[in-house]
Formats: structure tokens, sequence, C-alpha cells
């Protein structure tokens, strides 16, 4: 093949590429890409394969009827999210929207998220319809997280069968009644914690180390969880108002830990660690595999404990506590968008989309929450009517005006070593019969007040 | 002429030699000494992951040592300006304590006595065996089911059987979660088992003619031959145990659902590093603590090798040579 050849081949090459440059005139450019919004999921609920597709058909739903966006849920394995959704970060490949995530999660990855507030004000975007809290509590010292998506309100749900056999009535669903407070329903849980023999926790008989029913639990929550109830000036946050100040060993928490402290080892109605890890060796559930007769939890629960159980139950509102207050935990989820993500602007979208009256009844469907919106509260209702024929209702909505604020899975600085310094306690007096509470709870301050000391050094 | 063809042949042998070694270098460089000298880096910096490492100098070891002076002169821990890792290299080292020699001695034992002419030896092999290979995670969920003070079966033995009158509490007691964890380690020791017993067929037969002879019974014919022909093994049983001994993690992580509870109790080194690394996100100090380890577990191995020239007995080699 000589030089001449080549040179045709060239020239018959370059003209041939004019040509289709210039071919079909009148057909239309190719349309804009589109911006894509992947929706990271697997920091909490999610991951189910019932949840997926339901997920997909979000995303299919979306994509229908939007040009611009598409969506794409990226589901991780609960286990290896947050490494995951690091990489993600770390190597520049950020999600768009990351959720849903709990008050928790959202904490401890505080400095990552964007600040929703510019957005919200740009749109002019109407927040009347979110119910109060759930706007409260997507609120961090420096940022607004999200959009509210849903809700998890807390209460005591009961085993009837329980109280039946017992010949004791069931607690109050009047949220006024102040007669149903912490001793009341200590009494009552202690009439209803059972060993093997049949003897309950009051009578001489009753042998401690072999139970079969505890009259309370609130096991499925860790150490702030617990001590919220009891009406800190902070609640559940142990932390003063500028996060300087470790707050553990207030009046109100040494009360309770000498409560939990009493309540399993003296007068065993809670069941302590051996206890638990029976439970959780044998059904795994507290409440629906009847071993613990009057249960604290959030709505979250119901989804997965409340499902062709063998025995009748129902719910009612948390007792007031030893102040005479009710201090009722509270959960919320929303999705966050990562600061170092692309495509915000369409992050944004995608958010107000998921959050909008005519879905968030389809994506609280797929995550188990109560939508955040009011103007969807009776659809909901009704919803609920349809699963779970038989519970009062009302009690879920109404325990959402008793929420802890601060919440009990809010920001504090370093909220992993904090949480783990509290719960180390927690075990602790889940495990020592003779634990000197206030002494634990001083020795706790002092650990989380060396972990802030540390952490505002490094960050004056 | 010769000599060039030689060195030639030679020099084209070694070129064939590195090509085919070259994966494995290149994956050793890439995924070994690569990821090595990056932690040797992180544990002079303040590094989170998502940000850039900020070089912080001896801050990190710093903070592992720091306040070791004020503690000795006062006993206190909280002097201590991580107590925690002292905390963790503590209970690693009990736990070292007790679960090496154990291990050793019942896998060595198992083996003597697997070793003999007795019925159905195969199936007694393959029975003591059959744990080693069950994956770690298995075995925890297992023993955590065995070992549950009110639902597991071996309180009721201890009580009913053997007339213990309050059973430890196990892995939800402080005092006692360690020597569980010790006990269910011991369910492994099918695998050591193994490497004594190929040992002990391995020792020429004419040496226990040779003391037979010489009128020695059978506690002399284990001490003077079986014993000091074994010595190799148990030294390399030893160092891989030691080694395995300070990285031990999964069993606990599922044990206490990576809390190291109760009470700090089975904190072990590697689950504090785990947690510092991939919960805390503290990258630089959980590359100081695996740089600590790798330090302590090089030193403790020097001193078994260097003490091994006393008591490891290698045929056709002199003592001290």
């Amino acid at each position: 093949m000589n030089a001449s050849w080549w040179r045709k081949t060239v020239l018959l090459l370059v003209v041939s590429l004019l040509f289709a440059s210039c071919s079909m005139p009148g057909k239309p450019a190719a349309p804009a890409e589109k911006a894509k919004v992947v929706i990271f999921v697997g920091f909490g609920t999610g991951t189910d394969p019932d949840q997926v597709s339901a997920q997909e058909a979000l995303a299919k739903k979306f994509n229908g009827s939007h040009d611009n966006i598409t969506v794409e849920f990226m589901i991780a394995p609960h286990d290896q999210a947050t490494e995951k959704f690091l990489t993600m970060v770390a190597g520049d490949n950020a999600p768009q929207l990351v959720g849903p995530l709990g008050i928790s999660t959202v904490a401890q990855f505080f400095d990552q998220w964007e600040d929703v507030t510019p957005y919200i004000a740009k749109d002019g975007y109407d927040m009347s319809d979110f119910y109060g809290p759930s706007v409260t509590l997507n609120k961090y010292p420096t940022l607004n997280a999200g959009l509210p998506l849903g809700l998890y309100p807390s209460f005591v749900f009961y085993n009837k069968d329980a109280f039946d056999a017992a010949g004791i009535p069931y607690p109050t669903h009047d949220f006024n009644d102040k007669n149903w407070d912490i001793n009341a329903m200590q009494t009552i849980a202690t009439q209803l914690t059972i060993d093997a023999n049949g003897n309950n926790a009051t009578s001489p008989k009753f042998d401690a180390a072999n139970i079969k029913q505890w009259g309370y639990g609130d096991t499925y929550t860790d150490f702030r969880g617990q001590m919220t109830m009891f009406g800190a000036p902070s609640k559940g946050r142990p932390a003063s108002n500028d996060y300087k100040t470790a707050q553990v060993n207030s009046a109100e928490w040494k009360y309770g830990a000498k409560w939990l402290h009493t309540g399993v080892h003296k007068l065993h109605f809670m069941p302590d660690a051996a206890g638990q890890s029976a439970i959780s060796s044998s059904s795994g559930d507290p409440f629906g595999g009847g071993h613990v007769a009057i249960w604290y939890s959030h709505t979250w629960y119901m989804s997965e404990g409340l499902n062709g159980l063998p025995f009748k139950f129902d719910i009612a509102p948390l007792f007031f506590n030893q102040k005479g207050e009710r201090i009722a935990r509270i959960h919320a989820d929303l999705f966050t968008i990562p600061k170092t993500a692309k495509n915000k602007d369409a992050a944004w979208e995608v958010m107000k989309w998921l959050v909008a009256p005519e879905q968030i009844m389809d994506v609280c469907a797929v995550y188990g929450c109560l939508p955040a919106r009011k103007s969807v509260e009776e659809l909901f209702k009704a919803k609920l009517k349809e699963r779970y024929p038989t519970i009062d209702h009302a009690v879920i909505f109404k325990s959402i005006d008793y929420l802890d604020d601060p919440n009990h899975e809010s920001y504090v600085p370093e909220w992993s070593k904090v949480n783990d310094t509290l719960n180390n306690t927690l075990t602790t007096i889940y495990t020592d019969p003779t634990l000197d509470t206030d002494a634990a709870l001083d020795t706790a301050n002092s650990d989380v007040q060396t972990i802030f000391n540390d952490y505002w050094a490094k960050h004056p | 002429m010769a000599r060039v063809v030689s060195r030639s042949l030679a020099w084209r042998e070694a070129v064939a030699g590195y090509l085919f070694i070259v994966p494995w270098i290149v994956g050793f460089i890439v995924f070994t000494f690569g990821p090595m000298m990056a932690s040797l880096y992180f544990s002079f910096t303040e590094y989170d992951i998502i940000s850039a490492p900020k070089w912080v100098g001896l801050a990190n070891y710093m903070r592992a040592f720091g306040g070791v002076g004020a503690y000795l002169q006062t006993g206190d821990m909280r002097q201590l300006k991580d107590p925690v890792f002292w905390k963790s290299l503590q209970v690693t080292l009990y736990f070292a304590a007790l679960s090496l020699p154990l291990n050793l001695l019942c896998s060595f034992c198992l083996a003597v006595l697997l070793n003999q002419k007795i019925f159905g030896l195969r199936i007694w092999r393959t029975i003591y065996f059959l744990p080693s290979i069950i994956s770690g995670v298995a075995v925890t969920l297992l023993w955590l089911r065995i070992l549950n003070p009110r639902m597991g079966i071996l309180n009721p033995f201890l009580h009913d059987v053997l007339g213990i009158a309050n059973p430890p509490g196990w892995l939800q007691d402080p005092d006692w979660a360690v020597p569980a964890l010790v006990l269910m380690g011991l369910w492994g020791v099918g695998g050591s088992m193994i490497i004594y017993l190929a040992g002990l067929q391995g020792i020429s037969t004419e040496l226990y003619d040779a003391a037979h002879v010489d009128g020695a019974n059978r506690w002399q014919t284990f001490w003077s031959v079986t014993f000091p022909m074994m010595t190799p093994v148990l030294f390399y049983n030893l160092v891989l145990g030691l080694i395995g001994t300070f990285q031990y993690f999964t069993e606990v992580y599922v044990a206490t659902g990576g809390a190291g509870g109760p009470q700090r109790a089975t904190m072990f080194y590697n689950l504090y590093l785990y947690q510092n690394a991939f919960k805390y996100f503290d990258m630089g100090y959980a590359s100081t603590m695996a740089w600590i380890l790798f330090v302590i577990v090089l030193c403790l191995t020097t001193l078994i090798f260097r003490s091994s020239d006393a008591w490891v007995y290698y045929e056709g080699q002199l003592r001290g040579k």
C-alpha cells in the first residue's frame, strides 16, 4: 500500500464524516443529559427485599413524570452503609440524597449535610403543613438538614391477655389521667412479672432466677433513650445548650438510673442483661414473644412486632414521670443532601417530590413511618385502621405532643464516643446488682466532659 | 564462550523466575506494603477519611501513652490520657495469658490421646477436628445460647450435676466474660490438634524402640522422646497462636454487639481499634494503634524466637547452634 492509497483513504474518511455531520438537518438535536439523583439507602430502614422493589416503583413513578431528572435508589447493606457512604464522599462521588435517616444518623455525620434553609427560602416552600415537631427535630446547631418525611412517636404496648390473667385493669387511654404515673406502672408491672411456677414478683415464693414474663421493658433504646422520660432540663441531651458542659449526672437522670437499677435487680419487673440475652436468643422480640407485658417503644415497632401475635394487645399513653410530666420519646426520618454532592438543585427537587402530599403516604408506607404532613393525617388513620383494627389510633397522634426536645438522639460533639460511654454505664446498671448508680453517673459525666474538652480543644 | 553462554542461561532463568513472582510482588506492594506505609503515615495525622489527613506529629502516640507517669504514681486509671486504650491492652493480655497456654495444652493432649491405638480412632479424630472448620460467627451464636445464664445448658449442668450453687453469669458478668471467651476458643483446638498429630506421626519409631530397649517407661519415653521431637511444632503453634490472640476480633464483636461489654470487660485491642477506625472515624489514631500492636507482637515474637534456642529441638541440630 503506497502513500497515495493512504491519502485517498483519509480523504474518504473526512468526506464521509462531513456528510454525516451535515445529514438529517430536520432532526432535532439530542436532548440535554438528565441530571442524575442517586438516593443512598442503608443507614436505617429500606433494605428489605419488599422495600427495595417498592423504592424501585417510586423511582419509576418519578422518572416517568420528569424529563430533566433521573432518580436511582442505591441500596447498601446496613452493616456496610457507613463505609460505603464515606468511601463515596471521599472519592468525590457523593450520592445526591441519603435516607431515610434518623436523628441520630444525621447527628453522627452532622458536618456532611447541606443546609436546606436557602432552598426553602428561594422556593418560598410552605412548611406549615408539617407537624411542628418534625420541623424542629430536623434543625441542628447550624443547619436544617432536610424536609420532614416521617415521625415515630412512642407509647406503651400492652398485652391484654396478661392483664386479664392477672385480673388487672388495662392502662388508661386518657392522656390527662394523672393516676397513670411511674409508680402506678411499677406496681402493675411487678404484678405482671411471673416466674416459671406462676408466682408473681410480689409473692414470697417468687423465683427471680426463673422469670418467664417481665412486667415492663424498654430495651430497644440506649441510655439516653431510657433516661429521657425522667425530665432533666436538657431532656434527652447529655450536654448544655452550648454543647460544652456534660449533663449526665442531673438529679433526674440519677433518679432514672436508680429506678432502672432497682426495677431490674430488686423488684425484677424489668429484665437484667441475662434476661435480655435470653429473650434475644429465643424469639428475639420482647413483646411479640410474650416475654414482656408492658412494652415501651415507637411506631416503627408496629410493622415488625405486631404481626400475627397469639394474644390480644393495645396501646396506651406513656405514664407520667416522677415529676408529674410526660416526656415521650420521638424518632424522625428525613432525606439529606450531602454537602459535596453534585446536582444539588436536582436533589432538592427530588426531596420535595418525596415529601409532597401526593407521595408522602406511599413513601412512608415503604419505610413504616407516620407521614409528617397534617394534611394526610385522616388518610393515614384510615390506613392504620385497615392494618391494625384493634388498637387505639388516637394514642399515636396524641403522643406527638409530648415529644422529647432536646431529643434523645440529638446532636452532641463526638456523638458516637459519648453514646458508647453512656451505654457502658447502661450495661453496668444491667449487670451489676451492687452498683452505686449515683457514683456511676458521676463517673460517666466526668468521662463525657473529657470527650467534650478534647473536642472543643480541637475545634475552638 | 562457555562462561558467556552459562551466564546468559542463568540470567534468563533469573528473569523467568522474577517474571513468575511479579504478580505476587505487585500484589504485595499494592495490597500489603503500600497500605502499611500509608497507615504508618496516617498514624502521624488526624484523618477522618473524608477530609485530607492533617499532620499532627506524635500527638496520636502521646494520646495512647500520655498520663502513664501520673498513673504509675497514683494508680488512678483516670490519669491516663486514653484509659480505654490501656483497658483494651489489659483485656487482650489477660485473654492471651489464659487462652494461649490452655489452647496449646488442650490441643497437644488431644493429639497425644488421638495418636493411641484406640477403637474408632478416625471417627474420634473427625469429631474433634470438625468444630474447627465451622466459622467464628456461627460458633459464637451457638455459644451465646450455651452460656446464657437463664436459658443456656451449661449453668444447669454446673448447678444440677456438679452442685455449683451460683454458676457464673459468663458473658453477662464482667469477671467471667473473658474466661467465657477462652472457653469458646477451646471449641477450635482441632486445628492445632491436627498439626500436632502430623508431628507425632512423623517421629521416627526407631527412637521409641531405642527408648524401649533402654528400659524407659511411658512417661520417660514421652518426656525424653515425644516432647523434644514435638517442640518445633509447639514453637510453630505458639507463634501463630500468639499472633492470632492479638488479632482476636470476630467472636467478641458478635458476642457483645461490638460494644466490648459488660463494663468494657471484653474491650479487646482490635475491637477498640475497629471502633476508632470505623465508628469514630479517627483513622489517624486507629493507625497509631495498629502500629503499636505491630511493635508489641513483633517484640513478643522476637522473644519467643530468641528463647527457642533453649527449648526447641531440631533433629540433627546441636543445642544453641
